[in-house]
């Protein structure tokens, strides 16, 4: 059979790759914000994880989900990059250490 | 700034690929074990104890591996030839590489795509878009090796990269396209090169001519190029259909063009990238003694649209509502009726938005039982984000578009039928490019032709 040498129909990937942000030593004496997309039962995962926080790592200071924009809604990629600024901006207004974020589904 | 993501199982991947895809390698990820949907308050509880919050407080202070240097792009030469091998083995190749769909693909030689790539103005690895999600480059030499794969022909070339174009846009928001709720792209093609390609216009049209090619060779770039791969990123509950090609002929629609409406000349040839969520039912409007078949016809689609999922499953309705479409696709015979009965597109379009109702009860029922989230219709609609009507009481029929201007036609269809169709999808607005031609391609189509009935 006669053999063909082909090429790929694969993307040509054009994104450097950077690594993730220094984790924490510790949680203690941190402040933690929570970013919720606004579906998926956050408004139910939060709070007992706020609670177990609270057991666990007495001193760590929460910021709810309420304090941030929500992550969901107007889905247009302009929009949801703006979002997504402000929350950043908003974590560094209010000292958080850290972002949880949730819930991916 | 550490941060950790709380993801469901089967949605770590998505988390990953996405993160990847914006450049953060080794996301951390929290995993809650199975569909949270379902799970009761005690359920929910009991996993976030026993398999979330440790892997939390780990994501946040389990040091990261050795800093490595900002890693540059693979570079990876479009041209290079990756394989060789008999076509059965280059199926197999590619199905392990996860570059088909699934059905047998044509080889993309050299030989092959540099007759397509003949057909485009374009230098071979010329960056014609980067495709979200995956943020890959899209050149002429991989477009034309999707079209291969998929049985395009070469003078196709002009039109799947002006599809590829369209995904780019972001109107077309190709970033959501992976949602659960299985979003299937669509191509609507018009101008006159829907019969100088001989693209199917009339009865079959999905299942006839170029058409399944065409749209196929749109669902392989979506996967390769776009990065796209069911069950990572592609997570459709039940999969995907192949992506299918409609086409308007100006003969066939007694209203303006569809290319028209988004603002193109009617002699310009342009591709339009939809989305869908379902295909079908088609309706057979009929009249009776006291009832026009054209009245019947918009009662069948005020009907049809409120059991469309998309239009009420998803916040889709207010100032911060996600992005929904609607796509009539109507038969010559309806279209002509309508348009005799005095209907224009725009008549039709606000026909259907005023009058595709459903009770607030039932509205309400759907929205609160079928997706998660946080708040009540009625406090939406306090909150301005949904209409004040849906402050009403609960057997007040409440509209269920966000506007007319979310409804498009398409005449499209056997010529002899009278049936209609609608469609909904998600996240996208419709999304046209022109296509454009080569310098002499009326010419080359005539070599092309007159190569074939030599051949």
């Amino acid at each position: 059979m006669e053999k063909l040498a082909v090429i790929s129909p694969a993307g040509v990937q054009v994104v450097e790759q950077r690594g993730i942000a220094p984790r924490l030593p510790d949680l203690a004496g941190k402040t933690v914000g929570e970013v919720w997309n606004g579906v998926f039962k956050g408004d139910e995962t939060f709070p007992v994880l706020r609670e177990m926080f609270r057991k666990r790592f007495p001193d760590t200071k929460i910021v709810p989900y309420t304090e941030f924009p929500f992550f969901s809604g107007d889905d247009r990629p302009h929009a949801q990059q703006e979002v997504a600024r402000q929350i950043a901006a908003l974590a560094k207004e209010k000292g958080c250490d850290a972002i949880i974020s949730g819930n991916g589904a | 700034m550490a941060s950790v993501v709380i993801a469901t199982s089967g949605f770590t991947t998505l988390a990953r690929v996405l993160s990847k895809s914006s450049g953060i390698d080794n996301l951390r990820l929290a995993e809650y074990p199975g569909p949270m949907g379902i799970d009761t308050s005690p359920q929910i509880k009991e996993k976030l104890e026993r398999r979330v919050f440790d892997a939390l407080v780990q994501g946040l202070t389990a040091p990261k591996p050795k800093e490595k240097a900002a890693a540059a792009p693979r570079s990876r030469n479009p041209a290079d030839i990756v394989f060789a091998g008999s076509l059965y083995e280059i199926n197999d190749y590619f199905t392990q590489q996860e570059w088909t769909d699934g059905l047998p693909v044509f080889a993309p030689t050299r030989e092959r795509v540099d007759e397509f790539l003949a057909y485009c103005d374009r230098a071979p690895d010329e960056e014609i878009a980067i495709l979200p999600a995956s943020n890959l480059r899209a050149v002429p030499l991989n477009i034309a090796a999707n079209a291969i794969m998929a049985g395009c022909r070469p003078e196709h070339m002009p039109l799947i990269i002006a599809a590829v174009e369209a995904l780019a846009d972001e109107k077309c928001n190709l970033y959501n396209v992976g949602s659960t709720s299985g979003i299937v792209p669509f191509l609507v093609v018009n101008g006159p090169i829907v019969r100088e390609l001989g693209i199917e216009f009339a009865g079959q049209l999905v299942s006839r001519g170029p058409n399944p090619a065409i749209g196929r060779a749109i669902g392989l770039i979506v996967k390769n190029i776009a990065g796209f791969r069911p069950g990572k990123n592609y997570m459709g509950t039940f999969g995907y259909p192949l992506v299918f090609t409609l086409a308007e002929d100006e003969s066939t629609t007694p209203w303006v063009p569809f290319h028209v409406e988004q603002g193109f000349d009617r002699n310009q040839n342009t591709v339009t990238i939809g989305v869908t969520n379902n295909w079908g039912p088609t309706s057979e409007p009929s009249a009776t003694a006291d009832t026009s078949a054209a009245d019947v016809a918009l009662e069948l689609l005020c009907r049809e649209i409120p059991k469309k999922f998309r239009v009420y499953d998803f916040p889709t309705i207010g100032p911060k509502a996600e992005t929904v479409m609607v796509t009539l696709v109507i038969s010559p015979p309806i279209a002509k009726l309508l348009a005799d009965a005095g209907y224009s597109k725009q008549d039709i379009r606000e026909y259907v938005y005023e009058n595709a109702r459903m009770s607030l009860r039932e509205f309400t029922w759907l929205t609160e039982h079928t997706f998660p989230r946080a708040t009540t219709v009625r406090q939406k609609a306090e909150a301005g984000v949904l209409p004040k009507e849906y402050l009403g009481a609960p057997d007040d029929m409440v509209r269920v578009l966000k506007g007319p201007e979310i409804v498009h036609i398409v005449v499209c269809g056997d010529p002899n039928r009278n049936r209609l169709m609608s469609f909904e999808g998600g996240h996208t607005v419709p999304t046209t490019k022109e296509i454009r031609l080569p310098r002499d391609w009326k010419a080359r189509l005539g070599e092309q032709q007159k190569i074939e009935e030599v051949a």
